[in-house]
């Protein structure tokens, strides 16, 4: 099996030497898929960006290696196009937009690439369209909402034509209908563009329906496995404070009650069924 | 407050001006500068004026627009007349006021001389008029890039230039939230003298000064990420390309400027 990424025993400090601080990262294990849709969850401070800063070499690991479709992050020759290949996108979709003019912006990555500029308006056109955006390519982009200027933000990481994309908390700073535009973007390249998605957040709906869900707890994964599998611990995730989806909490009150309900419900549509059942 | 700052005055618009080629732009300005230097006699500003009639006749700007860039020079303006008009000595005395004298060529001199300024006011700003900063900004960039090779950083100040007019407008409005939220904590930012009000703006300044730096840092790290790595190798999606109607252009200017030449050597 090809992994698009993968971590070897992962350690990571912010300062080493005489002022060593703890290490952040904690012998870290993880191996990506192709075409999988991975969602990351933890509380403040666990190391959740650290980790996605990683995945493009914007941090080298203190021990152990990250791999980038077999490319060691530490190569420094690799460093382009491992940085092409794994996209990250922000939490603040303001400081991560260069240009005035949306198309501009998103041409910014094929344009450090040094690719031809026929060959950058047609992944303009293409990553505008993949996010919805195009007939917005002429806006400057303070006149766009912020959900909108999150996927011009994505845009221009698509128009790189990455095999990845890693979002960290790409949702945190909109409001609800900001949140469920993003959000049906990111999962609509993974299905239709069949782009590895890495969705770091504090939202546990939005991660539902991923292929698989990593916790991180302190520098360490915690668990790792589909969302059924992970959701059902509710007691582990409580002590790490965190929450689980509504409805999970719901079935799981109903079972401490004596309720015969199965634990890994997580959508309020699977609770209608079992209870219509 | 900050509603009313523009960057420039750029009035967009789809006239031949608009769409000529930004660095023919650029240049058909300084050329018309230094021709306006050459200008000796009265008569020489006919050529000038013709020429700046024709552009704003094409570009569609209202005339009203175009002296509204005089505004801000005004108090220069008078100032260059009148220290022209009172200090020129020579030429018969038309009016005495104290210790100050008009003289004819006092008078005649302060004339050239505020035509002078006019003429270069509206033809620079008749220039970032008809054409978006960014263009402007991409203009600049390729008339420096030949520089480049003797250590002019022509990408870099472009791309200065494209994230200062990127943030301007981000960083007003995070300054009026800021405003509003210390307004709401009693904060005055409209009354008392001038020295309260600026030491009012400290409350305002020291927080967007830090959100601004934080702000530069997210952005380095979000540009690296997207594979910057300065202006080597680079491309851009949008080439300029020079069209008919540039040759048009400076065939024009290179006419008006021969016309200002010769007239030197005219009698009138
Ligand atoms: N640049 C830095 N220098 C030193 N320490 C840092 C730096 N960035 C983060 N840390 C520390 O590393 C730890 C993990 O931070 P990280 O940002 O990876 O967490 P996170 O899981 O992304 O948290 P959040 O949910 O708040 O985004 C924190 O304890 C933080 O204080
Ligand atoms: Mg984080």
């Amino acid at each position: 099996m090809a992994f698009i990424i993968r971590a070897q025993n992962v350690s990571f400090c912010y300062s080493e030497g005489e002022s060593k601080s703890p290490p952040v990262l904690k012998d870290i294990n993880l191996q990506f898929e192709k075409g999988e849709f991975i969602g990351i969850i933890g509380h403040n401070g666990s190391g959740k960006s650290t980790l996605a800063k990683h995945f493009n070499a914007l941090l080298l690991p203190t021990k152990g290696n990250v791999y980038v479709k077999d490319m060691d992050t530490k190569d420094a020759k690799h460093l382009w196009d491992i940085r092409q290949t794994a996209g990250l996108v922000f939490q603040n979709p303001d400081n991560q937009i260069v240009a005035a003019i949306v198309e501009e912006d998103v041409a910014f990555g094929p344009e450090n690439l040094g690719i031809p500029p026929e060959e950058i308006r047609k992944r303009v056109e293409y990553a505008l369209k993949a996010v919805g955006m195009w007939e917005y390519k002429d806006f400057p982009p303070h006149m766009l909402s912020g959900g909108q200027k999150q996927r011009v933000a994505i845009a221009g990481i698509i128009a790189m034509k990455p095999e990845c994309i890693v979002l960290d908390e790409p949702t945190a700073m909109l409001d609800p209908i900001g949140r469920r535009e993003v959000i049906s973007t990111i999962k609509k390249l993974n299905k239709e563009e069949g782009i590895t998605v890495i969705l770091i957040t504090h939202f546990m709906e939005e991660v539902v329906d991923a292929d698989r869900v990593i916790v991180m707890d302190d520098g360490k994964v915690v668990l790792d496995g589909t969302p059924k599998e992970v959701f059902k611990e509710v007691e582990v995730l409580k002590k790490i404070g965190l929450d689980v989806p509504q409805v999970t909490e719901l079935a799981h009150q109903l079972r401490k009650e004596g309720i015969d309900i199965p634990s890994d419900i997580l959508t309020i549509e699977e609770m209608v069924e079992f209870i219509c059942r | 407050m900050f509603r009313n700052i523009t960057i420039g005055q750029y009035v967009p618009g789809d006239s031949a001006i608009h769409k000529l080629d930004p660095r023919v732009k650029i240049i058909i300005t300084f050329i018309f500068i230094i021709a306006i230097f050459f200008i000796n006699k009265f008569s020489g500003y006919i050529f000038a004026m013709l020429y700046l009639w024709l552009v704003i006749r094409i570009s569609k700007i209202p005339f009203s627009y175009v002296l509204k860039g005089l505004r801000p020079v005004i108090v220069i303006l008078l100032l260059t007349v009148s220290l022209n008009m009172f200090f020129t000595p020579g030429g018969t005395v038309l009016y005495t006021l104290g210790p100050l004298k008009i003289t004819s060529a006092g008078l005649k001199f302060a004339v050239f001389m505020g035509l002078r300024l006019i003429f270069l006011i509206i033809g620079t700003s008749l220039l970032t008029l008809t054409t978006s900063p960014i263009s402007l900004t991409d203009g600049i960039e390729h008339i420096l890039k030949p520089f480049s090779k003797i250590g002019v950083p022509a990408h870099e100040l472009a791309m200065m230039m494209t994230i200062a007019l990127r943030f301007i407008p981000t960083l007003i409005e995070e300054a009026e939230k800021i405003m509003k939220a210390q307004m709401a904590r009693g904060a005055d930012f409209e009354s008392g003298n001038i020295v309260n009000r600026a030491r009012g703006l400290v409350p305002l300044l020291v927080p967007l000064f830090i959100s601004a730096f934080r702000r530069a840092d997210e952005l380095a790290i979000a540009m690296e990420s997207r594979c910057y790595r300065g202006g080597h190798n680079r491309t851009r999606m949008k080439k300029l390309e020079v069209h008919t109607r540039d040759y048009a252009a400076l065939f024009i200017t290179g006419v008006i400027v021969v016309l200002i030449v010769w007239n030197r050597s005219w009698a009138w």
